[in-house]
Formats: structure tokens, sequence, C-alpha cells
């Protein structure tokens, strides 16, 4: 073996981000190498696939039974107390009149004929009896279909009015106008934007959460803290993971909305999703960026939190127990979520608003509702992105003085204690 | 003079109310070997740690190069330390690069080295193997490998023979060796004391927190055991005021002159109180023996 090559000796500045940048290709591509990760991100599509396939055929078979018995001829007798059925439109469908109840209810029991309809003189308030010949269960749907398209027909033909007929089915489209500070606001149009965020958040702390939490329990746990931390500065090397966690979490969102995005544009009407029309969305600058702030703050603390409680434990195990926790604080806000979309004053509100592990959710819903004033948005970013950096530099305390007590669990209070040495 | 590459001085390292090192000084010099020598539990491993700033000491200089160590200076550094591990879960080769990078390797250079040196060590067909399915001495290897990849300019090595053979401690020592003839300072903790024999230029030996021993090979044999006679022999062995006999059995024995004495006065005394000398030769008093008479019965089980 030759020499080994002398490396280039660069200057901190340019070495820390050609680390920063190591780290992250390293950590990234060891995160998406792995099996489990691809099992987790394709376990949610897949999923959806299987719904959707499932919808598509339920949709479509359910159309073309409830089509089928819609138009299917059946014969049958009637008695109509309403006066609203002809015998012209019963004959349509293969009704004759019956006089004798009791002869057309023997008829069904004997087969002569399939049903028997008695329809009421209020259908609207008393149920339109029907008397068949058993076809089985799914069959046996034929009856009430029949019977409740002719209800159907013979009001539309007493109403005598396709648009009066299609107004009484409610059967109108409303487009709203509707003005906050003089300006034409967005509705439901201007909430999905900023939303967005707090899907973003929720995927990558979720999905993710444990991944952050364990990140740095690797180098404990492969005993390559001093190696480590003989080569790289600690900060860079969680900023590293960090990002490169956000990098994969985006990836894995790409993954599960590419089944959504193909749904929408091919099979929408198959899938019977709304009427969504993207082109509608109202994307305001403020709620954006706030909404984009309130994730990185809101990102920062429970990542830097995470790899805190990882540096301080000696196992994923027992890391595990206080990652629960954390978790359930990003769904408290909402048992309450519609207390915060009705009266975003509430004190509960408020004090969500504020707690730093429940804020960011918070704040992102009442910022996608146009609840949260600029002052307010204000706090919580700064709220957040200071106890974010906080965090931070506990996690690198934590885990410069903590990663090194392989097997203990560090005391926070005895790595604060260490005097440093009047070096 | 030139500045030491290593200065400690008055260097003091408590753990809440055990004190580990009470008030150690050594200079490592640039371009020399240096032997860091204790018994279990006499603090080698903290010095190290506190050195490369992984403990905070609690008092006193640890300079490396005129200044305290920063993971910065990492790239002219290469540390293989006591407690050894890798990333168990990715291929070696990715390993060794990853580290190369962190040590200021571009990708291709780092690549290119680590396939020569996995060729080297009789690992080339392990290169895209998983860590963990490596035995332990293979692993040792690949942690030797990402030490001295970036050919550092100080190797610290915390008992780098641990867990190998006898036939891959000799690999190890001549990859050792290579760094050495490429300019590496060395300062290396262990218990082979052969090893320290063939590679130290100088040791410190280690105890109660302080350094026992310190300076050359040959000043610490000299002030430890001096000289040793090594005598083969027929007849009985008389007792002298020139020499203490340490070793007797079976016509061999070996002999401590005493302070001031000559070994050709011991073998004339010898001759003339009636000894057949079958043979007489001097020699060092081994590091070995040197070690057992300072450390005693001191068996603490793990290392500080």
């Amino acid at each position: 073996m030759s020499t080994a090559p002398r490396p280039n000796r660069l200057g901190p500045e340019t070495m820390s981000r050609h680390n920063l940048k190591t780290v992250i290709s390293f950590e990234f591509f060891r995160t998406v190498k792995k099996k489990r990760f691809w099992v987790a991100t394709l376990a949610i599509p897949a999923a959806l696939a299987i719904v959707f396939s499932l919808i598509v055929i339920s949709n479509e078979s359910t159309s073309s039974t409830a089509k089928a018995q819609k138009n299917a001829r059946l014969s049958f007798a009637f008695t109509d107390g309403s006066g609203l059925v002809t015998d012209t439109l019963a004959t349509l469908y293969g009704g004759t009149k019956a006089t004798d109840r009791a002869r057309a209810l023997a008829d069904v029991k004997a087969g002569i004929v399939d049903a028997y309809f008695v329809f009421p003189a209020d259908p609207t308030t008393q149920p339109v009896r029907v008397y068949g010949v058993d076809k089985g269960i799914f069959e046996n749907g034929t009856y009430d279909a029949v019977a409740r398209q002719i209800l159907v027909t013979a009001a539309q033909q007493k109403i005598g009015s396709p648009q009066l007929t299609a107004l009484t089915q409610g059967k109108v489209t409303i487009d709203s106008t509707t003005y906050k500070n003089g300006q034409v606001s967005g509705g439901l149009n201007a909430v999905i934007p900023p939303m967005l965020f707090l899907v973003i958040f929720y995927v990558s702390i979720v999905l993710l959460g444990n991944q952050m939490l364990t990140s740095t329990l690797e180098e404990k746990e492969n005993r390559v803290t001093e190696m480590i931390l003989t080569t790289l500065n600690p900060t860079t090397l969680i900023v590293g993971k960090i990002i490169s966690l956000f990098m994969a979490g985006l990836m894995q969102m790409l993954v599960f909305v590419l089944p959504v995005v193909i749904g929408y544009v091919f099979f929408r009407s198959n899938l019977n999703l709304p009427d969504l029309d993207l082109a509608h969305l109202t994307f305001e600058p403020a709620p954006l960026v706030v909404g984009a702030l309130l994730l990185l703050g809101g990102y920062t603390l429970f990542t830097g939190t995470l790899v805190a409680i990882g540096a301080i434990m000696p196992t994923a195990r027992e890391a595990g127990v206080f990652f629960g926790s954390l978790m359930a604080l990003i769904f408290v806000p909402f048992y309450v979520v519609s207390l915060v979309v009705s009266d975003p004053h509430a004190l509960i509100v408020q004090i969500f608003t504020y707690f730093p592990f429940s804020a960011p959710v918070t704040a992102m819903l009442r910022n996608a509702f146009g609840s949260l004033s600029p002052i307010e948005s204000a706090i919580v970013i700064g709220e957040l992105f200071l106890l974010g950096v906080v965090a931070l530099r506990l996690a690198v305390h934590l885990f410069r003085y903590g990663s090194i007590e392989y097997s203990r669990k560090l005391s926070i209070t005895k790595s604060f204690g260490r005097r440093s040495a009047s070096r | 003079m030139r500045e030491p590459l290593v200065h400690i001085k008055n260097f003091r390292m408590d753990f809440g109310d055990q004190v580990v090192i009470r008030d150690l000084s050594f200079d490592v010099q640039v371009g020399e070997t240096f032997g860091f020598l204790g018994s279990n539990g006499s603090g080698k491993t903290t010095t190290l740690r506190a050195l490369l700033g992984i403990y905070q000491a609690t008092a006193g200089t640890l300079h490396i190069d005129g200044k305290v160590f920063e993971p910065r200076d990492g790239a002219r550094l290469g540390y293989l330390p006591e407690e050894r591990g890798l990333y168990k879960k990715e291929s070696v080769l990715d390993v060794m690069v990853y580290f190369g990078r962190l040590k200021g390797l571009t990708r291709q250079k780092a690549v290119t080295w680590s396939l020569a040196y996995l060729d080297r060590v009789s690992l080339a067909d392990k290169a895209t193997t998983r860590v963990d399915k490596l035995s332990g001495g293979q692993q040792q290897k690949i942690q030797l490998g990402v030490t001295v990849m970036n050919d550092p300019e100080l190797l610290i090595l915390d008992e780098p023979t641990q867990g190998f053979d006898p036939v891959n401690r000799r690999l190890l020592m001549d990859i050792i060796e290579d760094q050495k003839r490429a300019g590496a300072t060395v300062i290396m903790v262990t218990h082979q004391m052969e090893e320290v024999e063939r590679l130290c230029d100088r040791v410190l030996l280690l105890k109660d927190g302080t350094a026992e021993a310190y300076g050359t090979v040959e000043d610490v044999q000299d002030r430890y055991g001096g000289t040793t006679i090594r005598l083969h022999h027929s007849g009985p062995l008389p007792a002298s005021d020139l020499y203490d006999i340490r070793v007797a059995e079976h016509n061999y024995a070996e002999l401590s002159p005493r302070a001031g004495t000559d070994e050709t006065d011991i073998l004339r005394e010898l001759v003339q109180r009636g000894v057949s000398v079958r043979s007489f030769a001097t020699a060092r008093t081994s590091l070995e023996e040197i070690f057992i008479r300072v450390y005693g019965a001191q068996t603490e089980p793990s290392g500080a």
C-alpha cells in the first residue's frame, strides 16, 4: 500500500461546510437505503391504492346495480293512497293497480306477481309498504329502488318542471365572495395552502420522530462517539442529521402525495372525489410565510428536544418512553380543534397557542383559519425559534458529554457541573 | 528548541469525589513515538480524552500544537479509542469513505485508499459487507484503517493490539511503523511491553494520578531495573554484597548489581568463590519486569 493520501487541509469554515454536506449525504442515503424506511413509506400509498381500487370497483358495481334496479321491470300490483301514482306511470314499471289488497298479497305469496306496493296517503311521513317474493338479500333491493323511483317520477310529473325539480333537490351552485379588510378573501381556498405546512409538520414529526430520537443514540450504541467527537463538531453532526431527516421526510411526503395526485387527475369521477378546483386556491403571502416559519420553528424545537432526549439515554428503548409523551403533545390541540376554529380567544386555545410543544399545531391551525394575529404570530414564531435553538444547543451539549457515557444515563446536572479547565 | 506537539502541564481530573489524575505533566515531541503506560484504571484513557476535548479537565493545560484541540483539527489527527466501534449497519466501504470524507479526503481518494487498505489487510472481498457481519478482529482492522487513512500528523492509539492475534498484531505494528516513517508523532497506550520496547522512543508510567517514571526507555530501565546479569552456572550460588539474587532456579540465576558495582567485579567474585560459570550475560531489565515491579498487585479491572 502506498503512503496514505495527505488530505487537502481545508480552512475551518470550508471544512465545516464540507463536513456538514458529508454528514447530510451520509445520513440521507443511509436512511433511504434502509428497507424499513421504504416499508413505512410505501405502506401508506399502497394502502391508499388498495382503498382507491376498492372504492372504484365498489362505486362501479353499486352504480350499475342501482341503475339496473332502478330500471328493472317487475310484475307488481299496487294500491295508492296518495293519488300521485298514475296507472300510466305504474304500467311503465310493470305495475297494475290492485283492487283487492288481500288478493294482491296472496298473489305475491303464490309467486304470481313479484311484488305488491302499498303507497300511503302521505309518503313523506308514512312508509311505503312493499311485499315481495324473496329473491335474495341483494336482489330484494330492487323492490325498494323501483318503489322509490316511481314516487320520484310521480313527484317530478306533478311539479312539471325539470328546473323546479332540480331546485327541490338542492342541485344549485353557489359562488360566494367575502371581504376581509376591504379585499376579497379566499375563503376555504385560502385555508388549504397554509394548512399544508401543518400536514408537512405532522408527517415529518410522526414518521421521523423516532429516527430523530435514535439518530444520536446510534453513535452511542455503535461506540463511534469518540471518533466523531474528535473529527467533527457535534453541532455539525446534529444539524446535518436534522437536515437529512427533513429531506427524507419530504421524500416520504412526495411518495404519499403521488397516488393522491394520480387519483385526483385521472380517476376523480371513479373515486367520487370532491370537485376541488385547484386553480381557485388562494395563496396569500402572509399566512404562507407565517406557516413556513411556524413549521421551521416547530420542527427545530421538536427535533432539538428529541435529539437531546436521545443524547442522555443509553438505549433506544429507554428513550422511547419520552418519545410517546412528546408525540401526545402534538395531538392534544386536535381535541379542541372546534374551539380553535370557532373561538380562538378561549383560554384553553390561548394556552395551547403559547405552550411550546402544542404551539406549532395550534398556531398553524389558527394561521390557516386566519385567527392568528400578526402579534401572536410574531410571539409564537419567536418563542419556537428561541426554544428551538436552546433545545439544539442543549442537544449538542448533552451529545458531547452524554454520548461518551456509553451505557449509562447522563445526569444533566452533572453534565453542566463539569468545570472547564483553564486551558 | 522546537515546541512539543503535545504539551500537558499540571493536569488534574476529578470525577465527583474521585481524583483520577492528581497532577500530570509531560510533553511529546514532534516525530517521536511515546508510550503511555499504566495499570488498568490508572487514568490513561481519561488523559487522552481530556487532551482531545472529550472530557473537560478539572485543571491544567492540555495543548496539541500549542492550542486546545478542536474537532476541526481532526483532519490532522488519527485516534483509535479504547472503546471501539463503527456504524454497524453500513457497508465497510461506506463507513471508511464517510470517515475519510470527514477528515478532508475527496470521495475518490477515500475510495481508492480504502480499497488498497482492505487489500493489504486481506479484507478486499469485504468492501460491500455490512460491518456487523465481520468478526471482531476484522472490525478492528477496519477501525485502524479509518484511523490512519488521513495520514495523520498525530496518531493516538489506545490499546491498539487489543483483540488481535499475533499475526495481525504484527500487521498492525507494520502499519504503525509506516505512519512513523511518514513522519507521524505517535502516542500509544498498551500493555504489550515488547511493543513499547520495539517502537517507543520515550515512555511515561502513570501511577496514582501522577507520572511515576518519564523519559527514554533506557532512562526508565536504568532507573527501575538497571542491568540484569543472566547467569548459567553449576554449584551453589553464594550471597554477596555486590549483587542481589532475583531469580535462582535449576542452575540459572538473575542478579541485580548493587549501586556502584561493576559487572566484572561480580564475575570475579563468583569465580573466586568457586562458582562454575557456564555463561554470563548482562541485559537491561525489561519493561515488563519494571511494570510488574511498579504496579505490583494493582488489579483494577477497568480502564478509566
